[in-house]
């Protein structure tokens, strides 16, 4: 094979996401053996975990194609080849292989287990974030990830148990989390259910003002204590600072409207329309010694005494699309597809990295194929001399903790 | 067979002890049961109908109790009742002879066996049924005394170890406060009480949840829903066998189409919906419709539970599957045709039933609008009496011109939690003011039956000039649901 086959030139249209250059990335550049011992839950000979595994493939012009599946990873590596999809979703392991599910009888083919699974998208950030909107992110509201993955993560290992959990750049503007022990993988719909409504917090669509609200009970429930903690540590440097959610009176308005208090609505209003160029730090205190002044006059009213603490945590703490996690037939994106709006791979995110993760520095498909073109390597280890190396190491890591056995770790053909 | 012993009673001194002891050793020694092992008895023909109606009256009394009862304690009164009457069952320490206690649990048993096939036929019904043998289960557990309860919790066999108060410190520490300090704990797998996990209602430890004493039943009812949930796709299975005895299948067949499960039909009083009539036949949506409507226009897109919510009304008036995909291109005006194609255009032939499983969905109903997919941040689906704030209801409720008086009326309704009566009460404030705009009978009244469905209220709506005049007797009107007036009384407002 000549050496030139695993180089693209500018001219072959290396800086485009197209079928050649999503070929190019799958055949030389995808973790495969990892990525089945990952699926397969086991090193060697196909499980059904593997064969009876439903993939999903958007192809050409958005063509999707449901009920993918592969009875080994030599099959699955050939038809990522063969097809070069835009984008790879992962479902349900079903009761048998789902490429044959229309040839089964209604009420055989039902899903049997999946990961259980959280998608958090800066979209539902909307209303909070000032920096950016929709598809946009930057490094002032990819804070508000941080958080999320922080709260729910302690959850899942603290309270639930749960011990393989693999966090994943969606490409764009969220996380997605896999939890992979055999535990979560049994939940049925009604288990999802449970672990997604003890998770949400933030209840209440776009007419809704105030959108946390605790009793007193629950307000002490260890869960919630935790999270206000670590929700603490970040409110005032992502909200205050980063995001100035005071600064403008459109700001202040959509806060102020969370207070149960008309008059003092109106005092804070008007008081910061006087001298509106303050710091969303000095308004807030301002509003806080208000509150609590009001709240003293009053006796405990109820709302008044726990605004702060329920506005901090409406504000910052993590907002998950329960669809997503609730249902165990539900597809989700990939790890390590290419996100077709940005070329950015989704990449692993390791449970020590929520701060220092940085979505700007994650590789793109272009940049990746210039760099492979640019060592001189052997094929074999593309992905190993390439910025895609730590993400490989971080999946590596995690798929050792799956498996029984620890993963061959000689300098690798094997990846 | 079943061996009845009958003994006479001698007076009152003696009887105690007589009587527990007779009743401990028939079939039937406990009132309260799980339905764990099938009846092994005869019954005749007549009581197999009659017991079965008999609960089945039971278990309508609970889902009617469910949408009705203001508070816990009516709800238990309700039920109290409606056992009473079909199908009491006294406890061993009540005076009744033990021929009669034995017969009562006899009934209790075996009604709940002939249900189970009988809804056992379709998912729906499964469901139904599930959902209030459950709820009875519940009511009967919370209700009955300490030994009954100790009774049925070690025969339900829940395999519960309770924590010792050291072991309670180890293993929560600080997170003890949670529970009362004398409270008993008991350690279980978190699966076993997901809805109390679900709604923090227990403290998680590494994957164990700590149940507190007063949410036994809770873990109770878990064990039963899923036992009870098996049992009923054997049963599926097992009907179609059932043909042999030609008695049985029509009896069967007649209690599972009593329940009021049966979906709204539209009346198709619109016509034909094109894409161009629909923002003239907005004003008689209802309120949760409307204000999708107006988002859609206002967002010029809608979330996914927006367009669920929306595009099945839209079906359920008469907009035709093509009418239906020029509407939502029009409404997603800000975006290309191939993006609405790619990402829109297979969810809405999905919804037709053109796609996929080819399931014909149904528009939904407002129970499962008030109940199931709450909305979060950015959807705007959902019921307003339920999911607005207090104040965007009212601001919402003024945009019709109502007087004042006449939206804190219904806004309270609906802070009481009855958000069907007030989005009913709504419609029939709304009619009023229509009618007297229109000089059509000014004076009269409007009582509508309660909105159980958007389309529902649309058909109402649209039909005004002839409304459905609720007699009145009807207690299903909002009026009658409100003033709590049993069945056989007028309706007063």
């Amino acid at each position: 094979m000549e050496m030139d086959d695993d180089r693209m030139q500018v001219d072959d249209g290396i800086d485009e996401i197209s079928p050649m250059t999503l070929g190019h990335y799958y055949q030389h550049l995808f973790p495969h053996a990892l990525y089945y011992k990952w699926l397969n839950y086991n090193g060697k000979l196909a499980t059904t975990e593997f064969t009876h595994r439903e993939f999903s493939f958007t192809i050409k012009d958005g063509i999707y194609l449901r009920y993918q599946s592969f009875k080994d990873s030599e099959e699955f590596q050939r038809e990522l080849s063969r097809l070069s999809p835009s984008k790879i979703d992962i479902g349900a392991i079903f009761t048998a292989p789902p490429k044959h599910a229309k040839s089964l009888q209604p009420g055989v083919f039902k899903p049997v287990s999946k990961e259980l699974v959280f998608d958090i998208d800066m979209t539902d950030y909307d209303e909070i974030r000032t920096c950016c909107q929709g598809g946009d992110i930057c490094a002032k509201c990819w804070r508000f990830m941080t958080v999320a993955m922080h709260v729910v993560d302690r959850a899942l290992r603290e309270d639930f148990g749960f011990t393989k959990i693999m966090w994943a750049y969606s490409g764009r503007r969220g996380v997605h989390c896999w939890v992979c022990d055999e535990r979560a993988r049994k939940l049925d719909d009604a288990g999802r259910k449970a672990v997604a409504g003890y998770l949400s917090l933030i209840r209440g669509g776009a007419e809704q003002g105030k959108k946390v609200n605790l009793t007193q009970r629950s307000a002490q429930h260890p869960h919630i204590v935790r999270s206000l903690e670590i929700v603490e540590e970040y409110f005032e440097d992502v909200l205050l600072v980063d995001q100035e959610i005071l600064l403008t009176r459109d700001r202040w308005t959509k806060v102020l409207n969370a207070l149960p208090d008309e008059e003092l609505r109106k005092t804070m209003d008007a008081q910061w329309s006087k001298r509106p160029d303050r710091s969303s730090v000095d308004k807030w205190s301002e509003l806080i010694d208000a509150v609590d002044k009001r709240a003293a006059k009053k006796g405990s009213k109820f709302g008044l005494g726990t605004f702060e603490r329920d506005l901090m945590l409406q504000m910052t703490y993590p907002r998950l699309d329960e669809n997503v996690t609730t249902h165990v037939n539900h597809l989700l994106k990939s790890p390590f597809c290419i996100h077709p709006k940005t070329g950015r791979v989704c990449t692993p995110i390791a449970a020590d990295q929520f701060d220092s993760f940085d979505p700007f520095t994650v590789p793109t498909l272009a940049q990746l194929l210039r760099e492979v073109n640019e060592t001189s390597s052997q094929s074999g280890s593309a992905a190993k001399s390439t910025s895609m190396a730590p993400y490989i190491g971080v999946f590596e890591d995690f798929v050792s903790t799956v498996l029984p056995t620890p993963v061959n770790s000689q300098p690798s053909l094997d990846f | 067979m079943f061996n009845q012993r009958v003994v006479k009673r001698e007076g009152h001194q003696g009887d105690q002890a007589v009587v527990p002891e007779v009743v401990r050793r028939s079939r039937y020694p406990c009132r309260l049961t799980m339905y764990g092992d099938a009846p092994d008895v005869e019954v005749s023909i007549e009581e197999f109908e009659t017991f079965a109606l008999d609960r089945l009256q039971v278990l309508r009394a609970i889902e009617d109790a469910q949408l009705r009862a203001k508070g816990e304690d009516d709800m238990r009164k309700r039920i109290s009742e409606a056992l009473e009457k079909h199908m009491p069952s006294h406890t061993n320490r009540s005076k009744l002879l033990p021929r009669q206690l034995v017969g009562e649990r006899r009934k209790d048993h075996v009604s709940h066996f002939i249900l189970r096939l009988a809804f056992s036929r379709t998912e729906e019904l499964r469901g139904w049924f599930l959902r209030y043998e459950c709820a009875l289960l519940k009511h009967r557990f919370q209700n009955a005394d300490l030994a009954e309860k100790q009774e049925l919790l070690s025969s339900a066999q829940l395999r519960l170890a309770h924590l010792s108060p050291a072991d309670r410190d180890a293993k929560l520490g600080s997170a003890s406060g949670f529970y009362a300090a004398q409270e008993q704990l008991f350690e279980v797998d978190f699966e076993r009480v997901l809805d109390l996990v679900g709604r923090s209602q227990v403290v998680l430890r590494a994957g164990r949840a700590f149940v507190p004493q007063s949410e036994v039943a809770a873990l109770l009812i878990h064990e039963f829903r899923h036992s009870l949930t098996q049992a009923l796709a054997v049963c599926a299975k097992a009907l179609p066998q059932m043909g042999e005895d030609e008695r049985l299948l029509p009896l069967l067949q007649n209690l599972s189409n009593q329940t009021a499960r049966s979906e709204y039909q539209s009346t198709g009083a619109a016509g034909a919906v094109t894409a161009e009539s629909v923002p003239g036949l907005s004003d008689s949506f209802p309120l949760c419709m409307q204000h999708l409507h107006s988002q859609l226009a206002r967002d010029r897109h809608l979330r996914h539970g927006g367009r669920m919510q929306l595009g099945l009304f839209l079906k359920g008036i008469g907009l035709g599957l093509q009418d239906a995909l020029v509407f939502w291109r029009r409404a997603f005006s800000a975006m290309t045709d191939d993006q609405f194609q790619k990402g829109y255009a297979y969810n809405i032939r999905h919804n037709y039933g053109m796609e996929g499983k080819r399931a014909d969905y149904t528009p939904y109903s407002c129970h499962r609008v008030i109940m199931s997919n709450p909305p979060g941040p950015g959807d705007h689906h959902g019921c307003p009496f339920r999911h607005f704030s207090a104040e965007r209801l009212r601001a919402a409720l003024h945009k019709d011109s109502l007087p004042d008086a006449e939206v804190r009326e219904v806004a309270d309704l609906a802070q009481a939690g009855h958000y069907q009566v007030a989005c009913t009460r709504h419609l029939e404030l709304r009619l009023h003011h229509r009618r007297q705009q229109t000089q059509q009978q000014p004076d009269a009244d409007i009582r509508l039956s309660a909105v159980t469905s958007p389309n529902q209220y649309f058909d109402l709506c649209l039909g005004c000039t002839k409304p459905t005049h609720a007699s009145a007797t009807d207690t299903t009107t909002a009026a009658a649901i409100l003033s709590g007036a049993p069945k056989s009384t007028t309706a007063i407002y």
